[in-house]
C-alpha cells in the first residue's frame, strides 16, 4: 500500500552562519494508511520540525515531503493550506483551540475554511465530536472545558472531514496519564480505521501505542522498532 | 513471591479446589507468573497445616474443595494492608551490563543503550497491544489483568527512561572530557583513512 | 515597601516594557503626541500672531514714551493700563469742557516735548476707481516716530507737500515722484517721495506724511494726539491726563503695570465679566478632546495590561497588593504620557515655527516676535500626560482585580461585565436627553446646556458599549467565520475593544450632532430666504452713472439678453458713489397719518433696484407681491397724481407724510416735510422691492432729484453666460455697479465645506480608533491565527479577520454614536434655528441622512476595506508561537 506521508532525505536548517542549526539532517520517513508511527527523541532533537514539515507549515531546506502523493513544495502556500484543510490534521500539546469559538465551531473550522456551508460543517463537526465521545459539550467554549475535553475537541478537529494524515505533537504532554491514555486510544482507533498517524512524544509509554517507533537524535533517525526494516528501506528507496 | 497469600485471597472469594485456584491466578495476572499445579497443592497443604484453610469435602467429580478459616481471613487482611517491602534491589542484569560496558574499554556504550532501548520499546509495544486487547473486555478480571500489564508497561518505561538518562549522562561526560572527544575524532579520521 | 519605592519599581518596569514592545509604545505615543503637537503648534502661532501689550509698544509709540489721545472731545476719561483694552468717558461730563491743548498735556508730563500725530482715512483715485487708504500725519523725520514705519526706498517727506506710501498703494498705480490724487474738493495733492511699510498693517493701503500733507482734520471723535518724549510716564500722570479728557498709552505703565486694583472699577468689570461662557466652552472642548484621546489610547494600555496579566498574577500569588498591580500599569501611562507630552510640545513648537510664515501670508497684520507661551504649553503637556494616565487607569484597575487562578491557568478572556455600569449608562443617557430637552426649550444659554448634556450622554453611551459588544457577540453565531470570530473575540477582550468602539462612537456622535446642526441651520437659511426678484430675472444697479450713460448701458444690456424686457427704472437718488463725496444722497421717511411712528408701514423690504422710492406714471411691472386689484388701484392713483405707498398692514388713510433728508460723505440736513395724497396698496412683504411709487410730477414738485437708478431685466430666463456678458458690459462702464440675477437660494459654500471638514475629521478619528484596535487585536490574536493556519486557513484569512474586526468596531461604534448624536443634534436645532422674531414659531430640522449613512455605513466599510488592503497576508507559524 502506498504511504500517506513520505519524507525523503529531508534536511531543515534554521538560521545562517554562526547561528546555523541543523534541525533535521537527511531524514527519510514514511507513514502508511492504518499505521501509527511514533517519533521519539529528547527535546531539541527535531521532532516538532519534522511535524511542521509534514504538515506543510514549514518547508524543507532540501529533500521532498509529499502527502497522498502530492509534493508539498509544488502546490504553493495556498495549496498547502488546502491540504491542511482536507488531508492533514494537526493536534498540539497545548490544544490550540480558538477560545472565541465553541467546541463545535472549532471542529467545524477546517470544513468552514474549505467553503463548506455552515450548517453542513456543523453537522460534520457534531459527528466528529460524537466520535471522540463529547457530543454533549458541543456548544461549550474551550475556557469552560477540562484539558482532556479540550484535547478531544482538538482531535475531533484533526479528523473531521475524513482526513487521512494525523500529526500529533506531544498531544498528551499537558494531561495526566489516564486522560493521556484515552487520547492515545482515540488516535489509535483513528489509525485502525485507516488513517496514517504520526505521534511525536518523548514518553516511551505513549510511543508504545504506535506500530512503529522512530528514534530521533540531533535531527538524525538513529533507530526504528516494530517496523519491517526491509519494508522501510524499500519505501525510502522508492522515493529516491 | 507470596503464592500463599494470593491463594488465600482467591479462597476468600469462595471455596475452590486446587485446579480452579491455578486457573483463577493465571487469568488475573495474565500468565505473567506461571504456576504449576504441584506448587498449588503443596501450598494448600501448608495452609491447612497452619490452620488458615480447611477441607470442605469433595465435589461430584472428586475434587477436594478448600475453604478459608477465620485465621486465614485475618492473614489476607493483614497482607492487603501492609506494603510490599523493598528489600535488597533485585540483581539487575542490564544495570550490571551497562556498568561494565562503561568501564571496559572498546565497547560502544551508545550502541548498547540503543539496542536495549529498541528491545525494551518492542516489549513495551507488545504490552500495549495486549493492553488494548484487554481493554476490550469489561469483566473485573480483565481490569485486573490490565493493571498487571500496566505494571509491566511502567517498569519497561522506567527502563527506557533510565536508558535515556544514561545516554544523556554519557554525552555530558564526553563533553566534559575533551580528550575523549579528541580520541573519538581521531578514531573517526582513522576510519575514513582506512575506507579510502 | 514604601509607596515611593513601589512607584519607582513600577516606573522602571513600565519603562522596560515600553522599550520591549516598541510597536505598542509608538502607537500610544502617536495617539497622545499628535493632539499635543497640533494644539501646541496652534498655540504658538496664535501667541506669535497676537501682539501683546509690550510687544506692540514700538509699533504704536515709535520711540516715544507715551501716546496721548483725546478720544471724546475732552470729556474726562477712564482707561485701562492700555487704553485699547478699554476706555470710556467718565460720568458727569461738564458740557462746556474744552479738549485739552498741547500745552496742558505737556504741563502734566513735566513740560516734555510733544509731537502731534493725526490719523484718519482718505480716498485715493486709482486706476480701478477709488481706494480707501489709512492715513497718518506725523513728522516722520522726527526720531520719536522711529518704529512706526519702515522706509523701503526713497526718503522721508521733508514738508507737507510730500508723503510716503506703502507697497499696497504703489501696486495700485502710484510710484515715487507721482502726485497722489486724493478725492475731495480741496484735498491736497502731495508727491510720493518714498515707499514705507507700516509696522502694524501688512496688506492695508497706507499713506503717511507731515501734518497737513493729507488734509486730515481732527474731528470730535478722533481728537488730536501726541507722541510724548522725555522719560517715563507714570500711572499717576496717566490718571491726571484722564481727568483732562485724554487717554495715554505709556510705555512705562505697560512694561511694569501697577497692581490691577489701580485700574478704574468700571474698566475692570468689563474684562472680568465676559469670560464665563468662554471658560465653560473651553472646559467642554477640553473634556471632549481628553475623552477622545483617552479612548484612542485606551486599547493599547488594555493590551499592555493583559500582556502583563501573568506577571501581575504571579506578583499577586507572591503577595503583591492590588495597588502594586495597578501601579505597574499606570506606570506605563506615566512613562509614555511624559514622553508623548514632551515630544508633542517639542515638535509642536517646531511645527509652529514653520507655520508662522505661512499664516503670516494670510494675515493683514504684522505678527509680533516668535512667541512660545510656556505656561500654556505646560498645560497642554499636562493634558497629554493626564490623558495617558487616564487611558491606563481602567485597564490597571481591571488588572488589579483579575482572577489570579484564571490567568495562571492560561485563560485569556476578560472578566464578565458588571451590570451596574450599563444601568448607570442608561441613567446618564437619560440625563443627557433631559438636559438636551431643557436646552432646546430654554432661552439664551440653550446651546451650552445641550453641549454639556451631550458630553453626559456620550459618557453614558461609553458605559453601554460593553453590553452592546457582548450582545453583538451573542448574535454572531450565524455569521460566517471571520466576522463571527471577530465579534466574539472583540467581546472576550472588552478592555481593548470598548475604548476603541467608544472612541469611534464619540466621534460619530459629534459628527452627527454637528451635521444635524449645520444642515438644519442651512435649512433655516433656505427656508427664510427672500427672493429679491422672480426666478431668473435680474437687476443692474450702479451709483455713479449719468442719465446718458444709463441709456447707453440700457442698449448694451438689451443686446446681451435679446429675449428679455429691459426697463430703465427711475427713482429717488438714495446712494451715491464713494468717488464723489460731495454728491448728495436722499432719504425719504414715510408715515401714514394715524399710524404710530414705531410701526413701519412695511416691516420688510429689499432694495433691489437701487432705490426704495421709484418714480413712474403707472405701477412698474417689476414691483411684485401686489394683487391685480392692487395694481389697478395703484395705476388709477398714479394717473390721478397720487403717491402709491406699499404696506403690509391695514392702513386707513388717504395721505402720506413725507420727511425727506439728505446727506453727503460728511454733511447732512433735513428738507421740508410734505403731506401729499396717497393710496395704500397692500404688498407681500417677502416680495416687496420698493416702498413707494411717486409720479414724476409730484416728485418734481417736492423738489427731490430723481434719476435712473437701475435696469430691470425680466421676462426671459437669464442664462449664466448672459449673466456674465451683462456683468462685463456693466463693468465696462463703471466699477461701482453690478448685475444681480435671482437664482433662488444658493447653498453657502461654507456649509458644504463644514460638512466635508466634519466628515473628514470624523473619518480620520474613526480610522484612528478602528485601526489601533484592529491591529492590536491582530497582534493579540497571534495564537489563534497560528491555529487557523495549522488547520488550513489560507494566508488571506488574516485579511478577512482584520477587516471583520474593523467592521465590528466601526459599525458598532458608528451605530451607537449616531444614535447618541441625534440627541444633542436635534436639541440644538431649536435654539439654532429660532428666528430673531420670538413671535414667529420657527424651527427647522434637516437631518443629513446622506452624511449619516456615509458615516455609519460607508465609512466602516471603507475602513474595513483599507484594513483588508493593508493587513499583512501572512499567518504566524505555530512552531514559533509563545
Ligand atoms: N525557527 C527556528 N529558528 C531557529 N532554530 C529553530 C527553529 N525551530 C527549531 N529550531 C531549532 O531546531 C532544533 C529542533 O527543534 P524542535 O524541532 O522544536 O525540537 P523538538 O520538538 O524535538 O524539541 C532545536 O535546536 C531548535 O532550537
Ligand atoms: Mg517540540
Amino acid at each position: 500500500m502506498s504511504a500517506v506521508l513520505r519524507m525523503a532525505e529531508v534536511t531543515r536548517v534554521h538560521g545562517e552562519g554562526a547561528t546555523e542549526v541543523h534541525a533535521l539532517r537527511s531524514v527519510s520517513f514514511a507513514a502508511h494508511p492504518g499505521e501509527l508511527v511514533a517519533v521519539m527523541g529528547p527535546s531539541g532533537s527535531g521532532k516538532s520540525t519534522l511535524l511542521t514539515l509534514a504538515g506543510g507549515l514549514d518547508g524543507p531546506t532540501s529533500g521532498v515531503v509529499s502527502v497522498e502523493g502530492v509534493d508539498l513544495a509544488g502546490v504553493g502556500a495556498a495549496g498547502r493550506a488546502r491540504m491542511r484543510r482536507t488531508s492533514i490534521g494537526y493536534v498540539f500539546q497545548d490544544f490550540n483551540l480558538i477560545p472565541a469559538l465553541t467546541a463545535v465551531e472549532n471542529v467545524a473550522l477546517p470544513l468552514e475554511l474549505d467553503g463548506v456551508r455552515s450548517r453542513t460543517a456543523r453537522a460534520g463537526a457534531r459527528a466528529a465530536l460524537e466520535e471522540v465521545g463529547i457530543a454533549d459539550l458541543a456548544d461549550r467554549f474551550p475556557d469552560h472545558m477540562s484539558g482532556g475535553q479540550q484535547q478531544r475537541v482538538a482531535i475531533a478537529r484533526a479528523v473531521v472531514g475524513d482526513r487521512r494524515l494525523i500529526l500529533a505533537d506531544e498531544p498528551t504532554g499537558a494531561l495526566d496519564s489516564e486522560t493521556g491514555e484515552s487520547i492515545l486510544r482515540l488516535l489509535r482507533a483513528r489509525c485502525d480505521a485507516g488513517a496514517a498517524g504520526v505521534l511525536v512524544t518523548h514518553e516511551a509509554r505513549h510511543a508504545a501505542w504506535a506500530d512503529r517507533v522512530v528514534f530521533l537524535r540531533d535531527g538524525v533517525v538513529i533507530d526504528e522498532t516494530g517496523a519491517d526494516h526491509a519494508d522501510a528501506l524499500l519505501d525510502a528507496g522508492r522515493i529516491r | 513471591m507470596s503464592v500463599r497469600q494470593a491463594l488465600l485471597a482467591l479462597l476468600e472469594e469462595e471455596p475452590r479446589y486446587g485446579y480452579q485456584l491455578r486457573a483463577q491466578f493465571e487469568q488475573r495476572t495474565g500468565s505473567t507468573w506461571p504456576l504449576n499445579v504441584g506448587q498449588v497443592y503443596t501450598t494448600l497443604t501448608r495452609l491447612e497445616r497452619d490452620g488458615l484453610v480447611e477441607g470442605a469435602g469433595e465435589d461430584g467429580e472428586g475434587h477436594v474443595i478448600y475453604r478459608i478459616t477465620d485465621a486465614g481471613r485475618a492473614e489476607v487482611a493483614n497482607w492487603f494492608t501492609t506494603p510490599v517491602e523493598r528489600t535488597q534491589p533485585p540483581r539487575d542484569e542490564l544495570a550490571i551490563k551497562l556498568a561494565l560496558a562503561v568501564t571496559v574499554p572498546g565497547v560502544d556504550v551508545g550502541a548498547v543503550i540503543q539496542q536495549q532501548r529498541s528491545a525494551t520499546m518492542a516489549a513495551l509495544q507488545d504490552y500495549t497491544r495486549l493492553k488494548r486487547r484487554a481493554a476490550e473486555g469489561s469483566r473485573r478480571e480483565d481490569l485486573a489483568w490490565s493493571l498487571v500489564l500496566d505494571s509491566l508497561v511502567f517498569a519497561a518505561e522506567a527502563e527506557v527512561r533510565w536508558l535515556d538518562h544514561c545516554e544523556a549522562r554519557l554525552r555530558r561526560a564526553q563533553l566534559e572530557r575533551p580528550e575523549a572527544l579528541l580520541e573519538e575524532i581521531l578514531a573517526e579520521e582513522a576510519d575514513e583513512e582506512a575506507s579510502r | 515597601m514604601s509607596a515611593l519605592a513601589s512607584w519607582r519599581l513600577a516606573l522602571r518596569l513600565a519603562r522596560r516594557d515600553a522599550m520591549r514592545h516598541r510597536g505598542r509604545s509608538v502607537l500610544v505615543l502617536v495617539m497622545i503626541a499628535l493632539p499635543v503637537l497640533a494644539v501646541t503648534a496652534a498655540d504658538v502661532v496664535i501667541a506669535t500672531q497676537e501682539v501683546s501689550g509690550v510687544e506692540s509698544l514700538d509699533r504704536r509709540l515709535g520711540a516715544a514714551d507715551a501716546l496721548v489721545e483725546v478720544p471724546a472731545g475732552g470729556a474726562p476719561m477712564l482707561q485701562a493700563f492700555d487704553p485699547y483694552d478699554g476706555s470710556t468717558s467718565a460720568d458727569g461730563v461738564p458740557a462746556d469742557h474744552e479738549p485739552p491743548a498741547a500745552a496742558e498735556v505737556s504741563d502734566v508730563l513735566g513740560g516734555v516735548r510733544l509731537l502731534e500725530r493725526r490719523q484718519g482715512d482718505v480716498y485715493l483715485r486709482t486706476d480701478d476707481g477709488v481706494a480707501y487708504v489709512w492715513a497718518t500725519e506725523v513728522d516722520l523725520r522726527d526720531p520719536l516716530t522711529r518704529g512706526l514705519f519702515d522706509l523701503g526706498s526713497g526718503r522721508w517727506p521733508a514738508d507737507s507737500s510730500e508723503v510716503v506710501v506703502n507697497r499696497e498703494v504703489r501696486d495700485q498705480g502710484y510710484a515715487v515722484g507721482d502726485r497722489l490724487d486724493l478725492v475731495g474738493d480741496d484735498a491736497p495733492a502731495p508727491i510720493v517721495v518714498g515707499i514705507a511699510e507700516s509696522t502694524t498693517s501688512r496688506t492695508m493701503p497706507v499713506v503717511a506724511g507731515p501734518i497737513g500733507s493729507l488734509g486730515i482734520e481732527p474731528s470730535e471723535w478722533s481728537g488730536p494726539a501726541w507722541l510724548a518724549a522725555g522719560g517715563d510716564v507714570s500711572w499717576a500722570e496717566v490718571e491726571e491726563l484722564n481727568a483732562l479728557g485724554a487717554t495715554a498709552l505709556s510705555r512705562a505703565v505697560l512694561a511694569d503695570p501697577p497692581p490691577d486694583s489701580e485700574a478704574p472699577e468700571e474698566i475692570r468689570a468689563w474684562s472680568s465679566g465676559t469670560d464665563d461662557a468662554m471658560v465653560a466652552a473651553i472646559v467642554l472642548i477640553v473634556v471632549m478632546a481628553l475623552l477622545e484621546v483617552v479612548l484612542l489610547a485606551g486599547p493599547a494600555f488594555a493590551v499592555t495590561a493583559r500582556r502583563q496579566a501573568r506577571t501581575l498574577a504571579l506578583m499577586a500569588s507572591a503577595g503583591g497588593t492590588p495597588a502594586q498591580s495597578r501601579r505597574a500599569i499606570i506606570g506605563g501611562g506615566v512613562v509614555l504620557g511624559t514622553v508623548a507630552a514632551l515630544l508633542g510640545v517639542a515638535l509642536g513648537i517646531g511645527a509652529g515655527r514653520l507655520l508662522v510664515p505661512v499664516v503670516q501670508h494670510w494675515s493683514g497684520e504684522w505678527f509680533g516676535p516668535f512667541d512660545v507661551p510656556w505656561l500654556h504649553l505646560l498645560g497642554i503637556a499636562l493634558f497629554g500626560l493626564v490623558s495617558a494616565v487616564l487611558a491606563s487607569v481602567v485597564p490597571a484597575w481591571i488588572a488589579s482585580r483579575q482572577d489570579v487562578v484564571a490567568v495562571l491557568s492560561g485563560r485569556r478572556a476578560d472578566t464578565r461585565p458588571s451590570l451596574r455600569s450599563p444601568i448607570l449608562g442608561v441613567v446618564l443617557i437619560g440625563v443627557g436627553v433631559a438636559g438636551s430637552a431643557y436646552g432646546a426649550t430654554s432661552g439664551s444659554s440653550g446651546e451650552f446646556a445641550i453641549a454639556a448634556s451631550a458630553v453626559v450622554a456620550v459618557l453614558g453611551m461609553i458605559l453601554l458599549v460593553p453590553v452592546v459588544v457582548a450582545g453583538v457577540a451573542r448574535l454572531a453565531g450565524r455569521l460566517p467565520l471571520s466576522p463571527r470570530y471577530a465579534a466574539r473575540d472583540a467581546a472576550r477582550h472588552r478592555t481593548r475593544t470598548v475604548p476603541a468602539v467608544a472612541a469611534v462612537a464619540a466621534t460619530v456622535a459629534g459628527v452627527v450632532a454637528l451635521g444635524i446642526a449645520v444642515t438644519s441651520d442651512e435649512a433655516e437659511n433656505e427656508g427664510t430666504y427672500q427672493a429679491m426678484l422672480p426666478m431668473g430675472d435680474g437687476a443692474v444697479t450702479a451709483y455713479d452713472l449719468t442719465p446718458p450713460q444709463w441709456r447707453d448701458l440700457h442698449g448694451a444690456v438689451a443686446a446681451k439678453v435679446p429675449d428679455a424686457d429691459v426697463v430703465l427704472v427711475d427713482g429717488l437718488v438714495e446712494s451715491t458713489s464713494m468717488a464723489e463725496p460731495d454728491a448728495r444722497s436722499y432719504y425719504l421717511e414715510t408715515r401714514a397719518p394715524g399710524v404710530p411712528r414705531h410701526q413701519p408701514l412695511l416691516s420688510m423690504m429689499a432694495t433691489t433696484f437701487g432705490s426704495s422710492v421709484l418714480v413712474d406714471d403707472d405701477m412698474p411691472e417689476i414691483v411684485r407681491g401686489v394683487s391685480d386689484a392692487g395694481r389697478r388701484r395703484g395705476d388709477a392713483a398714479l394717473a390721478e397724481g397720487r403717491v402709491v405707498v406699499f404696506t403690509d398692514r391695514p392702513v386707513d388713510a388717504d395721505r402720506v407724510v413725507l420727511r425727506p433728508s439728505w446727506s453727503t460723505m460728511d454733511d447732512s440736513g433735513n428738507l421740508p416735510r410734505a403731506t401729499v395724497p396717497a393710496t395704500y396698496v397692500p404688498i407681500d412683504r417677502s416680495e416687496a422691492s420698493a416702498s413707494l411709487v411717486i409720479p414724476p410730477a409730484v416728485i418734481d414738485r417736492l423738489d427731490l432729484p430723481h434719476a435712473p437708478v437701475a435696469l430691470a431685466v425680466s421676462g426671459g430666463r437669464i442664462t449664466p453666460e448672459q449673466e456674465e456678458a451683462v456683468t462685463e458690459a456693466v463693468q465696462a462702464v463703471t466699477n461701482d455697479g453690478g448685475f444681480y440675477v435671482e437664482r433662488g437660494y444658493q447653498a453657502d459654500d461654507e456649509t458644504v465645506i463644514v460638512q466635508l471638514v466634519l466628515a473628514g475629521l470624523g473619518g480620520v478619528l474613526m480610522l484612528g480608533g478602528t485601526l489601533t484596535a484592529t491591529f492590536l487585536a491582530l497582534s493579540d490574536a497571534r495564537p489563534d491565527l497560528a491555529t487557523l493556519s495549522a488547520v488550513g486557513a489560507s494566508p488571506r484569512r488574516r485579511r478577512w479577520i482584520a477587516a471583520s474586526y474593523a467592521l465590528v468596531i466601526g459599525v458598532v461604534g458608528a451605530v451607537l454614536g449616531a444614535a447618541v448624536g441625534f440627541i444633542p443634534g436635534i436639541a440644538v436645532t431649536y435654539p439654532l434655528t429660532r428666528g430673531w422674531d420670538p413671535e414667529v414659531e420657527a424651527h427647522y430640522l434637516d437631518v443629513p441622512w446622506l452624511m449619516i449613512l456615509g458615516v455609519v455605513v460607508a465609512l466602516p466599510l471603507v475602513t474595513a476595506a483599507l484594513v483588508a488592503l493593508f493587513a499583512r497576508s501572512r499567518l504566524p507559524l505555530v512552531a514559533r508561537v509563545d
